[in-house]
């Protein structure tokens, strides 16, 4: 048991390397590509309004693992490209989280009183002044404890990528209990799961703290 | 006294209300005006409409000199393009109820962001406006607190300072202490009442009557969406002329 998880540390740490790297990609694109498509959903022209609308749906509506699989298998068959399982499984976290992200934006964007935009208005600032100096940075401190959430599950999707050959946490996990008749690795996988939430969670504690700053002071 | 701002047989409707029916009202450079009426009488509409915050579905709008919306020959109010408006519109200041300071900004912020944006003040000098300005509210020590550690009187003279940092022609309040406890009501009044003396033009929507009667240079009653009576403060509170004056003033005084 003991040399099992001994070997797997390693083994698995380079695993997780690639889980982080996945986790970075996704949320470097897919927190900014979030916003577009919130404001999009409000937005006055139907068009946008529609495609917006119909985004969010397909990628909340469908399963993550569809989605990589069908993003996975697109380009070789619809233009007869190769990709790497890496980038394809990326692309599909992105397009899947941008949409969750903006479901949270919209929700946090709507949660604004709508005093804050009268009182723009009558300073005259101009619709991207508010959206931008008074509405986005409230919406912020609304949409932290959700989008935090949202990244927690995200650290437990990265798993997935494992289908594709990816070389995450979970594939190695799996590489070396296919030698070892052992649940150790298992086990080594899990800590390394409840380290980066952990990890995680403070840094996300943090950044509520900070935000907390303004809130009403009950006296 | 020069007319700084004339309307002219404004109507508002609601969807199946309507609030406003053919006001006619104007406000002369350095007066103070209360509006008061009874709830649902059309005040907040009346006062909304100056600053754009309510788009009127009829009438003339003309704000010193310059007239923003205008009824076309369809009978339906035509507003200026967008841009000319929001500029004409922010030559008013407004204080809410409810105050709608920006939370995430604090005291100071809050007051010299719209003067650094909308009109290109550098920072430092509007920084230097806005102590100014919070001491004239007496707020000099929260400048850096957020509106979250203020209380609700010091909340409010903060909004008032707000809106006098983009030097307004005119200062709109929609009852600017309905929200306030009883006990503090009067700091936000003796704010107001220096304005009126500094002889700053100033619409104030109040159930204060009290303070409307010392303050005011004139009253206004609004009952059903109509201007009924106006006056002189003590021609209206010891001579109304309509019974709904007399009654609404009846019932102020139960209240
Ligand atoms: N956004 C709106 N949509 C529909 N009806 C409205 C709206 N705003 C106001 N009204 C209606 O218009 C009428 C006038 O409202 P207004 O808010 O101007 O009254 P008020 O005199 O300010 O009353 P209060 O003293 O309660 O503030 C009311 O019947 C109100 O219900
Ligand atoms: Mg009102």
């Amino acid at each position: 048991m003991l040399d099992v998880i001994q070997q797997s540390i390693p083994v698995l740490l380079k695993g997780t390397v690639v889980a982080i790297e996945l986790m970075a990609v996704t949320l470097v694109f897919s927190l900014p590509l979030g916003m577009p498509f919130a404001l999009g959903e409000n937005s006055r022209i139907k068009p946008i309004k529609w495609f917006c609308n119909l985004y969010v749906f397909v990628f909340r509506g469908t399963p993550l693992l569809l989605q990589m699989y069908f993003v996975y298998f697109a380009f070789p068959i619809l233009w007869n490209i190769q990709i790497p399982a890496f980038p394809a499984a990326a692309l599909a976290f992105v397009l899947n989280y941008a949409a969750y992200f903006a479901e949270i934006y919209r929700g946090g964007i709507n949660s604004i009183d709508r005093g804050q935009y009268e009182a723009a208005s009558s300073l005259g600032l101009s619709k991207a002044q508010t959206m931008f100096g008074v509405i986005l940075p409230q919406m912020m401190r609304v949409v932290l404890p959700p989008v935090g959430n949202e990244m927690i599950v995200l650290v437990k999707d990265t798993a997935l990528v494992s289908v594709l050959s990816v070389a995450d946490i979970m594939k190695k996990t799996r590489e070396i209990q296919n030698r070892e008749v052992s649940l150790a690795p298992y086990l080594v996988a899990a800590v390394i799961y409840l380290i980066i939430t952990f990890v995680l969670t403070l840094w996300i504690n943090h950044m509520e703290k900070n935000y907390s700053k303004y809130d009403e002071q009950e006296s | 006294m020069a007319e700084i701002l004339k309307m002219e047989k404004i109507v508002k409707e609601f969807s199946n209300i309507s609030a406003l029916n053919g006001v006619d009202f104007s406000v002369s450079e350095g007066e103070t005006v209360a509006i008061i009426g009874p709830s649902g009488s059309g005040k907040s509409t009346l006062l909304r409409s100056i600053n754009c915050l309510t788009r009127i579905t009829s009438g003339k709008i003309t704000l010193n000199g310059e007239t923003f919306v205008d009824t076309g020959a369809d009978g339906k109010a035509k507003y200026l393009p967008e841009k000319q408006l929001s500029k004409i519109c922010s030559e008013t200041g407004m204080v809410f109820q409810h105050f709608n300071l920006f939370p995430h900004m604090t005291t100071l912020g809050n007051i010299t962001y719209a003067p650094i944006k909308v009109k290109g003040i550098p920072k430092d000098e509007a920084e230097k406006r806005g102590k100014e300005l919070l001491k004239l509210v007496g707020l000099e020590a929260k400048a850096d607190n957020y509106p979250g550690h203020l209380s609700g009187g010091q909340k409010q003279r903060a909004a008032i300072a707000r809106g006098l940092a983009m030097d307004p022609m005119i200062m709109l309040f929609d009852e600017p202490t309905s929200a306030l406890d009883p006990e503090i009501t009067g700091e936000v009044l003796n704010v107001m009442q220096q304005l009126a003396a500094e002889k700053r033009t100033m619409i104030i929507v109040t159930h204060e009557m009290g303070f409307a009667k010392e303050v005011a240079d004139r009253v206004v009653f609004m009952d059903a969406g109509r201007i009924v009576e106006q006056g002189a403060p003590k021609e209206i509170f010891e001579n109304p002329k309509s019974e709904r004056l007399q009654s609404f003033l009846q019932s102020m005084l139960r209240a």
